[in-house]
């Protein structure tokens, strides 16, 4: 913060001379509405946490998750005006809004932009959110670890998440990212019982702390090399000056992808996941899996698409090769793994390496790809830990292959939507995954790096093995004309909770509809194109923000 | 009256299908009745169009039907085409083959696929008439793989018998070999003339490329050699003896395998316009296959493998007269061999039927007593088939030899050896089956003691080609005369004459076989009526000999005397016993100079385990590659997964050299000045 | 050759949209199994049943409606789907796809009567149900992306139904044919993503995947096309399969159930040939041609090879198995002669390897169901104990030896002609396959069939009523193509000659010859090889050279 104010301060310079008299140093006004999706996410977090003393031991089942859902989906809905007007339209549906300003904008001093990218990342971020309260409920009920800090803690590293995806200056991008992350620390030490889960906790404490600090170095080189910290300034920087000796801009930047590349857990930086994956919570795994990446992303996008434009050639080889390797090492480790859990995170690898394929092509086909791609992820991932938080039975260790078992005869629905998830993430047609795969890789060939899209599809193909592993452990085997081991019966079928059921159905159903009908999606994914807008200090008090006539910074 | 034309094979294919649905329920011997009469009905209709025939212009017909196959400018017809040749043929098939209906009717009495028998039959009288009316190529070559499978059918129609098995499918994939000739021929012809049709090819060959020319009728000589049983693809007609012996006699002896013969005079423009050596080869073979076939003959024991022998002999005869220009002599020679040949094979049937299904000519001997019908038949087709004057088989043989000499005198003497070869094998049959005291009966043993003592050493190596020497199954007369003979023993058979439905047809055969010489006697032009019918098919391309009357006497004469010979010196060895037998009949001739063992150990040694090695590839190599990838991959990652070690320093360790690389790689960007 | 003309709504339009209601109604059929409850299996059978007749009679109805002479795609059916990138639900048929359609018709409801799964029926009936959807799409889609969509989603059905309904090694078999399959096609999708960029250029900077579209703009660079063609090769060559990508079909059809051998063999392998031909020949009319002689070897090879291989096979249906690649060699030899013969034989070939080999499935069916064995050497004897059977099977083998009078010869013919109007030396080797196949099948016969049964085949029942009625169609449509293929042979020429009159107009390489096989030989033989002196620059056509200095050496 302080920094911007510097910054804006060497803009007007005060007259020194004068004694002690009165200076109207003009603070940065805010543009409250802009911040309504995050300061519910905030403060709906805090009330759920105070109120929930009021009422220790005898609350109510599943209120917690209830009220997590409503303030998600409060967020959600808050977005809607926002995108309105960021979009330009006069009127949402009945309600007819008439924006002083239409496109995307900036406030808070040009802390903080708002276009179509920062609001499309909100919404999927409540909607991981929702999903994982939904699956945490029965989960928390089935571990006896009642109360409400699991919930608060996925919303308050939501908001991070979202002060992540909205921040136009690398320091907001720090707090958010760590906001987001300690929250997330926190939730993967959760459960008490579990060595693992501690250990976890611990893990990814450390490494996370470990690429912060790389991150924020990254963000001082930065700042000495153009002295702002703000994402406009830098690139007017950058796109006036060509300096001499850009070393330290560049390394910077490097240090930058690294803090990312972690959070994205992108190979060579991914080595936590799996561990903490398979120790965490099953349910706040989904979270991670989801939310944390999709909030990554967009900070991704933001400070190299955008910021870093024009020094595509040195970012874009290094996404390139991260790409590669995410894809190829995520699916090759998930084809040898046992434990279900664990599969799904080395998948979860692969497809992050999808998505920085298509960051890598750093167009606005790339950028809607990407946000494609998270919006079809976050149902997808979430869902298929759903399945594994169920079936991971009491105490949350059940997740070998076998114990996937035939599934298809004590839980058929259960195996069914399994199945579809499974398959959607392969990229089989007919379901959102497979135009999540498909626009990355019409982006990359777009870019023409055809042949990250090669190894991309190729990846899948030995990724789609996995699928099919655990696709066959729960129908193909299980006794079928004189199959291995005794056949399960409806009698030991694993019990499912409302919530999860619920998530699940969602999951399932958003995954088939957008698979058939992409339209709904792919248009949203179109319209929410980041932008970068100069910030103008106000001439008049108006609160109004300022506008982007001077459009999108690129 | 020409345009019944389509009666002639509809006839028998509607048989056919008939059979085919209902033949179960219409049972013997009923089934037997309606396959003999519609051949026999479309036999009638033959007579008829042939007196259509005579005031077409110049004897020729040709109708269509509908287009078969039509593929841009590729356009094939069903359709007729009736000329002097083709009329020639449907009628002594459709004759023959309503005989040998009739015939089969009692030979298959009893036998628990009796309507299924006359199926066959039905579809393969179909399927040779399609192939002699076929006006186009294509259409000829249905008919040529309808009789191949037809053959196929009804040599292993006893399949329960492996050997009978093993023999049908030999023949069919022989054949094949032939018929992929046959197909290289169509497409060359498609390629140079635009079109199959046998007549736009027979009038446009004269003008061809000669290599192109050559291409297309060695080709052609492929196919006719592997139907018409000529070196080196005769194999297969021995072992086809395992069929039933009226498919011997109407498919492997008068009408199938002269096939081969018809599709070379069918031909014969190209022959003419293709390179010398061609027509020499045809000959050459010809005559290497008529030599060869005839020593083997004279060593053999089954009854029927002498006949079969016999047949592949005098198909070589025939093709050594087209070799040698002489194509009707060729056809007339078909035509006569069809009689006599049928009337032995059915002869020899009706002696197998009185004995009791046993075929071992050394169990006969004065059957003459006991089937006199029979005997007195098989005695007219001796007598023709040896080319004793005035029987039909001297005087086209006779033919054949005087076009060979006016080819080259060395083809002329192996002709002239052959025949006498042929006389003297044929006369040991008669002496051994017909004449010379009964072994059959009681009277058996002793004889048979002695035999077995000198049969052993010809008792030489068993097993027929059959692809790739699986287990080799031993058909009869391949298991060497020891097996056949021991299982006799003891048990006497009282043979007994055949039914009229068997003999009728003999005596009618034995009738053609002494008088169709008269369709060619060489004396005077007017009574050369099959040359002058035939004019308008061979008539360029038939070489003229223009032989004078001392000239053709003298080569009667020596013929005659070669013939009388052959027959003496069997009277002197089988019947005076003036010396021994195994002196000629030497296991070297009884195995068929390992020609077909050849094949065997060939087929079932290098070349299965050729096919074994590549099979193996398949396993091993390509699929190996492709469970390859699988693997490595799965090893790679398994390899991979050893980082995975759970030590947060390995991971802290993994981050650092990944944030090293990237920094090394940006300062290959950075600019310093 | 414009997008009008060949969309042209020519020929019989009817009132209703009959293509989507060929796809539309087995994948309805599928989702109403879907929902039918386990307990009524034989309700699942009616439906299946239904519905696959249903589109079966409107494959006919298609059939008799179809416009003989018009050479464009008939009943043509647009509806945007995804409008950003302009992806369509665009159906149509022609000459090509139409026969290819009513086979998928006719033998979906054959395979359906001629079996019956041994367990979960449901899922069984909804997967091949599902499956003819997907055939019918991908054989009817005009837009390249919803043709890969269909080629792909056939995947899934098939991966089911081999996989639970199988014997033996299912699992593996399952799993390998699918990520073989797969990983062909991800080739494809790079392929098809990387025209419809390309095609941007052609089409106002719009992505489209209109294959009419793509057609009209000619806007690929030769080497592009190569490479792109090559691409979609491999999908293809996959698919065929065409060695040496075929390992995967004999483990498929040896442990596929009956009706999975019968379509996969019968539809499913179509579905590589159908796309060399629309998407290959085409589509890359120079790519065709300059790798006409790779793919003519390959085709060669595959002939000869799979008929080696198939003779030294123990398992029955493993035999029949390679006797399909060899026969889908033929298939691909004569797409790659690129003449009037050569396509057509090649199409009608596929029909009627669909015709054959589905009956010879179908039958090896009945077998498995009294002997419960494919192992030759466990049979003997049967045609005396099962004379029908024996009979029916004499007929299909000697159809698919290619004995003339039955359907086999017919194509194989044209093919062969066909090729040797263009490449005389493949055809003459190619034509000795007829050798081999006479061997491996005959021998093969010889040992199931003939010689004594023993005790264990003593008592094999002869084909019931129902199963005679099974092959009924099959049979006549066996003879009845073998004695009068005008009808089909008519209605696809006008096709092939649009597809092969473009590819004379846009490659100057393609030499006359291939249209005409020495036709100039017809007027003056004496030409004898002048004529293709012409195309002596090509090895294969030695002997005309060698003909032309026979001839014209002074």
């Amino acid at each position: 913060m302080s920094l911007a104010l510097l910054a804006q301060l060497t803009q007007e310079p005060t007259p020194i001379s004068a004694g002690p008299e009165q200076v109207h140093v003009p603070g940065p006004d805010i543009y409250w509405p802009a911040l309504i999706p995050l300061m519910i996410l905030l403060v709906g977090g805090l009330l759920l946490l105070t109120f929930s003393s009021f009422l220790r031991g005898k609350a109510p089942r599943g209120i917690f998750a209830a009220a997590t859902v409503v303030i998600a989906l409060a967020s959600a809905l808050s977005v809607l005006p926002l995108w309105a007007q960021v979009q330009g339209w006069s009127s949402l549906l009945w309600w007819d809004i008439h924006p002083e300003v239409t496109g995307p904008y900036t406030t808070i001093g040009g802390m903080v932009g708002v276009d179509g990218f920062t609001l499309f990342v909100t919404i999927v971020i409540c909607a991981a959110v929702g999903l994982a309260a939904l699956l945490t409920d029965g989960y928390l009920r089935r571990e006896d670890m009642e109360g409400p800090e699991f919930y608060v803690l996925m919303l308050l590293s939501a908001a991070g998440g979202v002060i992540l995806a909205m921040g136009n200056d690398l320091i907001v991008v720090f707090v958010g990212l760590e906001t987001l992350s300690i929250a997330v620390y926190v939730l993967a030490g959760m459960h008490l019982r579990r060595v693992q889960s501690q250990e976890s906790g611990i893990k990814y404490f450390v490494l996370g702390a470990f690429s912060s600090a790389f991150f924020l170095y990254g963000i001082a080189l930065i700042y000495g090399a153009t002295g702002s910290t703000n994402l406009v300034q830098i690139k007017a920087f950058m796109s006036e000056v060509v300096p001499t000796q850009n070393g330290l801009l560049l390394i910077g930047l490097g240090l930058l992808i690294v803090g990312l590349a972690f959070k994205v857990s992108a190979v060579p930086f991914h080595a936590w996941s799996p561990d903490v994956y398979d120790g965490a919570p099953t349910p706040g795994v989904a979270w991670m899996a989801s939310g944390v990446k999709a909030a990554a992303f967009a900070g991704m996008i933001r400070i190299f698409v955008l910021t870093f434009s024009n020094y595509e050639s040195t970012w874009k080889p290094i996404v390139y090769a991260l790409a590669i390797l995410s894809m190829i090492v995520g699916a090759a480790l998930a084809v040898v793994q046992s434990n279900v859990k664990r599969m799904l995170a080395y998948s979860s690898i692969s497809h992050a390496g999808f998505i920085l394929m298509a960051v890598e092509a750093g167009s606005d086909m790339g950028n809607s790809a990407v946000l494609f791609y998270l919006a079809a992820y976050v149902f997808m991932v979430a869902g298929s830990f759903g399945v594994a938080t169920i079936v991971g039975r009491r105490g949350d260790g059940h997740h070998l292959l076998a114990d996937y078992k035939g599934l298809s005869r004590t839980n058929p629905l259960l195996a069914v939507a399994f199945t579809v998830l499974l398959l959607a993430q392969a990229g089989v047609p007919f379901t959102a995954g497979f135009f999540a795969k498909f626009y990355a890789v019409e982006a990359a060939v777009d870019a023409s790096s055809t042949p990250l899209a090669i190894i991309a599809m190729l990846s899948a193909v030995v990724s789609a093995f996995l699928y099919l592993r655990i696709i066959v452990a729960m129908f193909m085997s299980g006794g079928d004309d004189g199959d291995d081991g005794p056949v399960p019966t409806r009698a030991e079928r694993i019990p499912v909770p409302v919530g999860a059921a619920i998530a699940l159905a969602l999951c399932v159903a958003v995954t088939m509809v957008v698979g058939l009908f992409p339209n709904l999606l792919v248009d949203a994914a179109e319209k929410g194109q980041p932008a970068l807008v100069q910030y103008e200090t106000p001439s008049s008090a108006s609160a109004a923000p300022t506008g982007a006539a001077s459009g999108t910074g690129r | 009256m020409v345009e019944l034309i389509w009666l002639v094979p509809a006839l028998p294919l509607v048989g056919f299908t008939i059979l085919w649905f209902f033949g179960k329920r219409i049972g013997e011997p009923l089934a037997g009745w309606l396959g003999t009469a519609v051949v026999a009905l479309s036999f009638l209709t033959t007579l008829v169009v042939f007196a259509g025939l005579w005031n077409e212009p110049d004897h020729t017909f040709q109708v269509d039907y509908f287009t078969w196959i039509p593929a841009g400018d590729f356009q094939v017809e069903i359709g007729f085409l009736l000329d002097p040749l083709s009329m020639a043929m449907i009628m002594f098939v459709t004759g023959i083959g309503s005989l040998i209906h009739l015939y089969s009717i009692g030979y298959m009495h009893g036998d628990s696929r009796f309507p299924r028998f006359f199926t066959y039959l039905n579809l393969f009288v179909f399927s040779m008439l399609m192939l002699v009316l076929g006006d186009n190529m294509v259409l000829t070559f249905l008919g040529w793989e309808g009789v191949g499978a037809c053959s196929y059918l009804l040599i292993s129609f006893w399949f329960e018998k492996e050997a009978n098995a093993s023999a049908g499918k030999k023949a069919f994939v022989t054949n094949r070999v032939g018929d992929w000739g046959f197909m290289v021929a169509m497409f060359a012809a498609f390629f140079t003339f635009g079109s199959l049709n046998w007549s736009t090819i027979t009038s446009q060959a004269p003008g061809l490329a000669e290599t192109t020319a050559t291409l297309i009728a060695v080709m052609l000589l492929i196919g006719a050699v592997g139907k018409s049983a000529q070196l080196p693809l005769f194999i297969w007609l021995p072992d086809a003896m395992a069929g039933p012996t009226p498919v011997s006699a109407l498919i492997h002896a008068a009408t199938m395998v002269t096939a081969g013969v018809y599709l070379l005079v069918r031909a014969n423009p190209i022959l003419a316009a293709s390179a010398e050596w061609v027509p020499w080869a045809i000959a050459i073979i010809g005559a290497a296959t008529l030599f060869i076939a005839a020593t083997i003959a004279v060593a053999q024991t089954d009854i029927k493998k002498v006949l079969a022998y016999s047949t592949v002999s005098q198909l070589g005869y025939m093709f050594l007269a087209v070799g040698s220009g002489g194509y009707t002599a060729a056809i007339f020679h078909m035509i006569t061999h069809a009689f006599f040949k049928a009337c032995l094979f059915l002869g020899s049937g009706s002696v197998i039927h009185g004995m009791h299904d046993d075929q071992d000519m050394r169990h006969m001997g004065a059957l003459r007593k006991v089937m006199p019908f029979t005997a007195f038949g098989f005695i007219i087709g001796w007598l023709a088939i040896s080319g004793v004057p005035p029987f039909s088989g001297f005087w086209s043989k006779d033919e054949i030899l005087s076009y060979a000499l006016h080819k080259s005198p060395v083809l002329y003497v192996i002709g002239l050896a052959g025949a006498l070869i042929t006389a003297f094998y044929m006369s040991r049959q008669v002496f051994m089956v017909f004449f010379g005291k009964a072994r059959w009966g009681a009277s058996a043993d002793a004889e048979l003691a002695n035999l077995d003592a000198h049969d052993t050493s010809a008792a030489g190596s068993a097993g027929d080609a059959n692809d790739l020497g699986e287990a080799t199954v031993a058909a009869d007369a391949d298991a060497g005369p020891v097996a056949v003979a021991t299982e006799h023993h003891g048990h006497d058979v009282q043979p007994h004459e055949s039914p009229w439905t068997m003999t009728l047809p003999i005596l009618v055969l034995a009738f053609f076989a002494l008088v169709a010489g008269v369709l060619n006697l060489p004396f005077t032009e007017n009574l050369e009526f099959l040359n002058k019918w035939l004019e308008p098919v061979v008539g360029e391309n038939q070489a003229h000999l223009g032989l004078s009357t001392a000239k053709l006497l003298a080569e009667m004469a020596i013929s005659t005397v070669v013939a009388l010979t052959g027959i003496a010196l069997a009277y002197a060895i089988y019947m005076k016993k003036k010396f021994d037998a195994r002196k000629v009949e030497l296991p070297f001739f009884y195995n068929g100079w390992y020609i077909d063992h050849g094949v065997t150990v060939f087929m079932g040694g290098p070349g299965r385990r050729l096919f074994e090695l590549i099979a193996l590839f398949d396993r091993v190599v390509i699929d190996g590659a492709v469970n390859g990838v699988g693997r490595l991959s799965r090893g790679g990652a398994a390899r991979l997964r050893t980082v995975q070690n759970g030590y947060v320093r390995w991971y802290a360790l993994m981050v650092g050299l990944g944030t090293i690389l990237i920094i090394a790689f940006i300062l290959t960007q950075v600019s310093f000045s | 050759m414009t997008a009008a003309i060949l969309a042209s709504e020519g020929g019989g339009s009817l009132g209703f949209p009959i293509l989507p209601a060929l796809v539309l109604v087995p994948m309805i059929g599928a989702l109403v199994i879907g929902l039918i409850p386990r307990s009524r299996p034989e309700v699942a059978r009616q439906v299946a049943i239904l519905s696959s007749l249903l589109a079966g009679v409107l494959s006919i109805v298609l059939l008799v409606k179809f416009d003989t002479a018009d050479d464009g795609f008939q009943f043509t059916v647009s509806q945007t789907w995804v409008s950003s990138v302009d992806i369509k639900f665009f159906l149509g048929v022609d000459g090509v796809s139409l026969f290819l359609v009513v086979l998928t018709g006719i033998l979906f409801p054959i395979a359906l009567f001629a079996a019956k799964p041994t367990n979960d029926p449901k899922g069984y009936y909804a997967w091949l149900t599902l499956l003819m959807g997907g055939c019918m799409g991908a054989f009817l889609a005009l837009d390249l992306f919803l043709f890969f969509l269909m080629f792909e989603i056939t995947l899934v059905p098939l991966y089911f139904l081999i996989g639970k309904w199988g014997h033996g090694r299912r699992v593996y078999a399952a799993t390998k044919f699918f990520l073989y399959t797969m990983a062909g096609s991800a080739f494809m999708l790079v392929s098809i993503v990387a025209l419809a960029v390309i095609a941007k250029a052609g089409d106002g900077g719009q992505v489209t995947f209109d294959f009419t579209k793509i057609i009209a703009s000619d806007s690929l660079a030769t080497n592009t096309g190569r490479w792109l063609f090559l691409g979609m090769a491999v999908a293809f060559a996959v698919k065929v399969p065409s060695f040496p990508f075929h390992t995967w079909l004999p483990d498929a059809h040896t442990e596929a159930p009956t009706a999975g051998s019968i379509d996969l063999a019968g539809i499913l392998l179509k579905l590589g040939t159908y796309g060399f031909l629309r998407f290959g020949l085409e589509l890359f009319p120079e790519a065709s041609v300059y790798f006409a002689p790779l793919l003519l070897t390959l085709g060669t090879i595959g002939i000869i090879y799979g008929g080696i291989v198939a003779a030294m096979q123990r398992n029955f249906k493993r035999l029949i198995a390679y006797s399909s690649v060899a026969h889908m060699g033929f298939a691909i030899m004569g797409l790659f002669a690129l003449n009037t013969q050569g396509v057509e034989g090649s199409v009608l070939q596929m029909v009627n390897h669909g015709i054959s080999t589905g009956a010879l499935f179908i039958l090896l069916g009945f077998l498995y169901q009294r002997r419960h064995t494919y192992e030759i050497k466990d049979l003997r004897g049967i045609a005396k104990v099962a004379p029908v059977f024996a009979g029916i099977f004499t007929v299909v083998m000697l159809s698919s030896i290619g004995l003339p009078g039955l359907n086999g010869f017919v194509s194989e013919f044209l093919v062969l002609l066909g090729t040797f109007m263009a490449h005389r030396w493949w055809a003459v080797v190619a034509a000795a396959g007829v050798i081999i196949a006479a061997l491996y099948l005959l021998w093969a016969y010889q040992r199931v069939f003939q010689g004594e049964p023993d005790e264990a085949n003593a008592s094999f029942p002869d084909l019931n009523l129902n199963e005679r009625l099974v092959m009924v169609p099959l049979l006549v449509l066996i003879v009845f193509l073998g004695i009068y293929p005008k009808p089909v042979l008519d209605r696809i020429e006008p096709s092939v000659n649009r597809i092969l009159t473009r590819m004379e107009e846009q490659v100057d390489r393609y030499d006359q010859a291939r249209t005409q096989g020495g036709s100039e030989l017809r007027e003056v033989p004496e030409g004898g090889g002048h004529g293709e002196g012409g195309h002596g620059d090509e090895g294969e056509h030695a002997l005309s050279v060698h003909v032309t200095t026979g001839e014209v050496a002074p």
